[in-house]
């Protein structure tokens, strides 16, 4: 299942990965309330067929996704696409291996059931930090 | 007897002058002071009668023999012709014999017929000893009456023990002899006879006296030169004699001091009154006795003798005593007893310990074994000696076993330490199993500093071992039970989690967009959905990887837990303070113990909302055997505390302090692991001040 949504260069683009339609379908709205670009992607290889159709600025993905494949499969190909996009790990199995994959490789990490306050304030971080980072780039 | 030698009277004898010639014979005869004197002046006397020549013929008693000791106008030739024996066949003996005056007739070897008459010792009067004794039995007497044999024998007086004389006054006879005059010749003989055994008689008891006199200075000098003091006494116990030694003590010398006077007469009391004492018996008896040093003033032991004196009659006439300084004897006596004693006293300790040792030796239950400075054994108990067997043992895991321990034994003799500890592998001779023993020897030295002996106790802790190994197994079996159900709990809340995480996005979705009178049971719906996820999210805690219990460092999973909590405690403001010791590794699961770490300091977090101080402290809790022991982990916090009425359950399920915002499982799942783990926990805690967990793991010797 894939929902596209209008690029509009005033908003953030937002890819979100989950193999669970309910949990996914509720990110998606809870997300589109921040008024952001939401794209949803049911599995990894959706996910990789939105990468490469766009470019995006946040990307929030499930650790476990279809059959053995992980989130850092969608992460790493975001990120073949634009090293540095901002990505955060949602994750039932918080083993201590994956977090810490995920803290070398810059992937922030939320565990579920996730708070929606703490959900919230991190994705606008991570977005401000995306911004913050692309002036910077831009300034030099 | 002493008779003069012919020579005296051929010279005429000093005392015969010619002017005594004229005096009567009987007057010369008793003129005559020694018995010497009297041959000569009967030969003189006989001579003067009118016959030609005249000798006297002596019997010596105690070789028989017969021969002339004084003679007149007699040639030595002439008189060398009567020498003879008692026992020999001569006319002259016959004579002797009979004791009767005869006359030899004429023989070519003595010419003309010879008048002989025979004396012999003879008293009316009883000698002065029989006299004195009132005995019958004198020898005097006896010859007088004819009543004595001349024998050897029979010539001794028994009372007086004289000695007899016999001798034969031979005269030569003229052609014409009347018997008037051989009857005046027989009356002078036996007239100087009688003079003779007069004079006899004194000069023997002279004698007998100078002879006692000497023997008396004999005894005298030997009393004097003894060492032991020595006292006669007479019946009334007044010193008679003593020596120097005795001297010493009872006798006051010339120049005296008053303590010396003291002591002196304390001693003749003392004296005294063993000597009354003594005396009763009537018989040899000794006695200890003490006597004062007079000069160094020291008591001294004297062992005395006492044996009571009798007189010829039988008679006691006093009593000898003899001292002997045993002062010394004695001491060295009761030196020797107490030595002996102490001897006795040390051996019975000695022997004591000896059993004990070997109680101890045989009860240990361990083998045990003794060797000397040379490696060799000298002591087994008898598990040992099952093990070892003795020198001559030719069974082949014993012979094993033995060089296996000689070449340990051997090396640590030689070696510098005291002490050693070595695993040691020795094959049980009746299962010929191998079993690993645990060798511990000590040394133990002589007073020289040198290596004695060896003692070396075999541990054979396989059992213990088994008996930990099957510990170990069965907890981590319920390790692994928990760890299993912990997994079972994690895929269900897995399960649950992301339908939960969908309802709990649809509901903050419907926020605001509920009917009003629908909010109070929207409000549930969401309150209620929070707490679902908040025990899910406890329970997905319980399962992370698949992880096999190993021996970890339990340091590192605290620390490994703190760095994954470390953002909210700096969020909280919580300050960390870590002190760890160097820890043996401990058998755990790493994920359960994270787990028990991160609930722990989550609560103590959650206690400190206005921040704190976190502490967490390890340590290695030795035990004596060295097998045991314990790793404990201290968390700290400075934090609310909990309130006394749940302190006691706060390990119970779904306690909190937390409120709505806790599940109450926490501390509960804390408890179930460190359980599984054979491990304690416990916690002190005081509100306003913090709260204290203590965490004891079982360390264990793989």
């Amino acid at each position: 299942m894939s929902t596209g949504s209008k690029k509009s260069p005033s908003k953030a683009r937002v890819l979100v990965v989950d193999d669970e339609s309910s949990v996914l379908f509720t990110y998606k709205l809870i997300l589109e309330q921040q008024g952001y670009a939401v794209t949803a992607a049911i599995s990894s290889e959706e996910a990789k067929r939105a990468i490469e159709a766009q470019e995006f600025d946040l990307v929030l993905c499930d650790y476990s996704l279809e059959q053995q494949h992980t989130g850092f499969e969608v992460i790493a190909a975001a990120r073949a696409r634009r090293p540095d996009v901002p990505s955060l790990l949602l994750t039932g199995y918080a083993t201590i291996e994956t977090t810490e994959q995920a803290k070398s490789d810059g992937i922030g990490v939320l565990f579920k059931p996730i708070d929606i306050a703490e959900f919230l304030s991190t994705t606008s971080a991570f977005l401000r930090n995306e911004h913050e980072s692309q002036k910077v780039n831009k300034d030099e | 007897m002493r008779l003069k030698s012919l020579e005296l009277v051929k010279g005429g004898g000093n005392i015969l002058k010619e002017a005594d010639s004229r005096i009567p014979a009987t007057l010369r005869l008793l003129h005559a002071e020694r018995s010497d004197e009297i041959f000569p002046i009967l030969m003189e006397e006989i001579v003067k009668l009118g016959y030609p020549r005249a000798f006297v013929l002596s019997v010596n008693f105690e070789t028989g023999e017969v021969s002339p000791i004084a003679g007149i106008k007699c040639s030595d030739s002439y008189l060398q012709k009567f020498r003879t024996s008692l026992y020999a066949d001569h006319p002259i003996v016959s004579i002797f014999h009979g004791l009767k005056p005869s006359i030899l007739p004429r023989s070519s070897s003595t010419g003309r017929a010879l008048y002989c008459h025979p004396i012999i010792y003879r008293n009316p009067n009883q000698c002065w000893e029989a006299e004195r004794q009132r005995r019958p039995e004198c020898m005097a007497t006896d010859n007088f009456r004819n009543a004595r044999k001349l024998s050897l024998e029979g010539q001794q007086c028994k009372t007086c023990e004289m000695r007899s004389y016999a001798a034969a006054i031979v005269v030569e006879f003229p052609k014409k002899a009347s018997e008037r005059a051989v009857g005046e010749l027989g009356t002078l003989i036996e007239l100087a006879n009688k003079y003779l055994a007069r004079l006899f008689k004194i000069e023997h008891y002279y004698n007998r006296m100078r002879d006692m006199e000497d023997t008396i200075s004999q005894m005298n000098a030997v009393m004097m030169s003894m060492a032991d003091p020595v006292v006669l006494t007479d019946m009334h116990f007044r010193v008679v004699m003593q020596n120097q030694a005795a001297a010493k003590f009872f006798k006051l010398p010339d120049e005296t001091t008053e303590g010396l006077i003291r002591a002196i007469e304390l001693n003749n009391m003392l004296f005294s009154a063993a000597l009354s004492s003594m005396a009763i018996s009537g018989t040899e008896t000794h006695r200890d006795l003490t006597l004062v040093d007079p000069n160094e003033g020291e008591e001294l032991l004297f062992e005395a003798v006492c044996v009571p004196s009798f007189t010829r009659e039988g008679l006691p006439s006093g009593l000898v005593t003899v001292m002997r300084d045993v002062t010394d004897l004695r001491r060295a006596d009761q030196e020797l007893q107490a030595n002996y004693e102490k001897l006795r006293a040390a051996e019975d300790v000695v022997r004591q310990d000896r059993d004990r040792l070997n109680l101890i030796i045989e009860n240990v239950g361990d083998p045990i074994i003794v060797c000397d400075s040379d490696g060799k054994v000298v002591l087994v108990d008898p598990l040992a000696e099952a093990l070892f067997g003795s020198d001559t043992d030719r069974d082949p895991t014993r012979v094993t076993n033995q060089a296996v321990l000689d070449a340990y034994v051997s090396n640590f003799t030689y070696s510098f330490s005291d002490t050693v500890t070595q695993a040691l592998n020795f094959t049980d001779p009746s299962t010929l199993q191998v079993t690993e023993f645990d060798a511990r020897s000590g040394k133990i030295y002589d007073e020289r500093g040198q290596v004695a002996y060896t003692v070396t106790v075999l541990r054979d802790w396989s059992p213990i071992r088994k008996l930990e190994q099957l510990k170990v197994e069965r907890r981590m079996l319920e390790i692994e039970k928990f760890a299993s159900a912990g997994r079972l709990a994690a895929t269900i809340a897995h399960e649950v989690n992301n339908p939960m995480e969908a309802i709990k996005n649809a509901i903050y979705l419907l926020a605001g967009k509920v009917k009003p009178e629908a909010e109070p049971v929207y409000g549930i719906l969401k309150s209620e959905t929070e707490r679902v996820a908040r025990i899910v999210r406890q329970m997905l805690g319980l399962y992370r990887n698949q992880e096999s219990v190993k021996p970890v460092n339990v340091n590192t999973l605290a620390e490994d837990t703190l760095l994954l909590l470390a953002r909210q405690l700096q969020r909280s403001n919580v300050e960390v303070v870590q002190e760890f010791a160097e820890l043996p590794p401990a058998v755990v699961s790493s994920d359960q113990m994270r787990q028990v770490f991160s609930n722990i300091v989550i609560n103590a977090k959650d206690s400190m909302p206005n921040g704190g101080r976190l502490k967490i402290r390890t340590r290695q809790i030795r035990s004596s055997d060295g097998l045991h022991g314990w790793i404990r982990v201290l968390i700290a916090d400075t934090g609310s505390g909990i309130p006394k009425d749940i302190l006691d359950s706060v390990f119970e399920p779904f306690v909190t302090t937390k409120g709505e915002k806790g599940t109450g499982l926490g501390l509960w799942i804390v408890k179930g692991i460190i359980g599984n783990h054979g491990g304690k926990i416990s916690v002190r805690s005081k509100v306003g001040f913090g709260t204290v967990f203590k965490i004891d793991l079982p360390m264990v010797r793989l």
